[in-house]
């Protein structure tokens, strides 16, 4: 039987509460069994030898997992590399991203691409699918300025552009939208995985 | 020179780290071949039976991506300890990929000796 001083006792309870909070992306029942199984590996690894769970071998014990901002960045990125494998639903990956941006500037650089990409890729989609709807002010519309630019738009039928604007693309946009949104949707989708792979490779283990 | 004496051994490093971490699958695959061991009884067998040394951290959320595949299952027992543990063992997916990844790893494994032993001659 592993007995705990009630110091060490906070000091789990503590750690354990803050893992929780940071993998709130997963689902109740993954979690608990997450922070349960890691109570237990705490317990065993500190109380080994039929001695009690003092601070300072719970301390140790908690130092070689790694803070839990580092251990709840490792689940959601194996989490996220495990959903990419079984479905590549971008509002998962946008999920577990999220949750990976709050714990680290890479996380956070990532989930602003993502989010960039992927609004990219939906605007061109809608686009392609409202210009048999809106046919005259959807689309891709250039508007000369009275600089020497011109400013590039992509206008999904809302409103009418100004008499002098071009639609540059015409029909044209249906299959370029439809080709270029769900390529940008795809190549996120692979960009996102691939920045996560990164991640985990370049997590050198701090006990080797 | 210093510099870049220091910065190759840094890579060679790395190359060492990244070469133990992807053969950790397939050992925590080995040594679950056929008995269901819990995560702490996992990382000891790793470190008793191979030449891995490895982090806890990365252990524990490696069993739950490989359980997330289908490759494991686990299950929790109680235990004298006065807490319960959470035991893994293989799925028959899991026996086919613990499989599949040690004929490749002995394949290459045997065409690298080859390919390396020139190498070891001249030492």
């Amino acid at each position: 039987m592993v007995t705990v001083t009630a110091e060490a006792q906070q000091t789990i309870d503590d750690y354990l509460s803050r893992l929780r909070s940071r993998l709130r992306d997963i689902n109740e029942q993954d979690m608990r069994d997450i922070v349960e199984e890691l109570r237990s590996h705490i317990l065993d690894k500190s109380g080994g030898g039929g001695e009690a769970s003092t601070i300072d071998k719970v301390a140790q014990t908690l130092d070689a997992l790694g803070s839990p901002d580092q251990l709840a960045a490792e689940y959601l990125t194996d989490n996220l590399l495990a959903r990419a494998e079984v479905s590549r639903s971008p509002m998962r990956i946008l999920g577990v991203l999220f949750r990976w941006a709050s714990l680290s500037i890479a996380g956070f650089s990532v989930f602003l691409s993502a989010i960039v990409g992927y609004f990219l890729g939906v605007v061109f989609v809608l686009c392609a699918l409202l210009k048999p709807i809106h046919p005259q002010t959807a689309g891709l519309w250039i508007y000369p300025t009275d600089g020497a630019d011109s400013t590039i738009s992509l206008r999904l039928g809302f409103g009418s552009p100004p008499p002098d604007a071009r639609d540059v693309l015409g029909w044209w946009i249906v299959p370029i939208g439809l080709v270029v949104g769900c390529g940008l949707v795809m190549l996120t989708t692979r960009f996102a995985l691939w920045c996560v792979r990164r991640y985990r490779k370049s997590r050198v283990s701090p006990h080797r | 020179m210093f510099m870049k004496d220091l910065e190759s051994e840094t890579n060679a490093d790395k190359w060492e780290v990244q070469l133990r971490k992807g053969c950790l699958e397939l050992a925590v695959l080995a040594v679950l071949r056929d008995e269901k061991l819990y995560g702490l009884e996992i990382l000891r067998r790793l470190e008793s039976d191979s030449d891995l040394i490895v982090s806890e951290g990365t252990v524990y959320p490696l069993l739950s991506r490989m359980k997330a595949l289908g490759l494991l299952r686990s299950e929790w027992v109680e235990s004298d300890a006065g807490h319960p543990r959470k035991y893994y063992a293989l799925t028959p997916a899991g026996k086919h990929r613990a499989l599949d990844m040690s004929r490749t790893w002995t394949r290459f494994s045997s065409s690298m000796s080859k390919l390396l032993a020139p190498l070891k001659k001249g030492k």
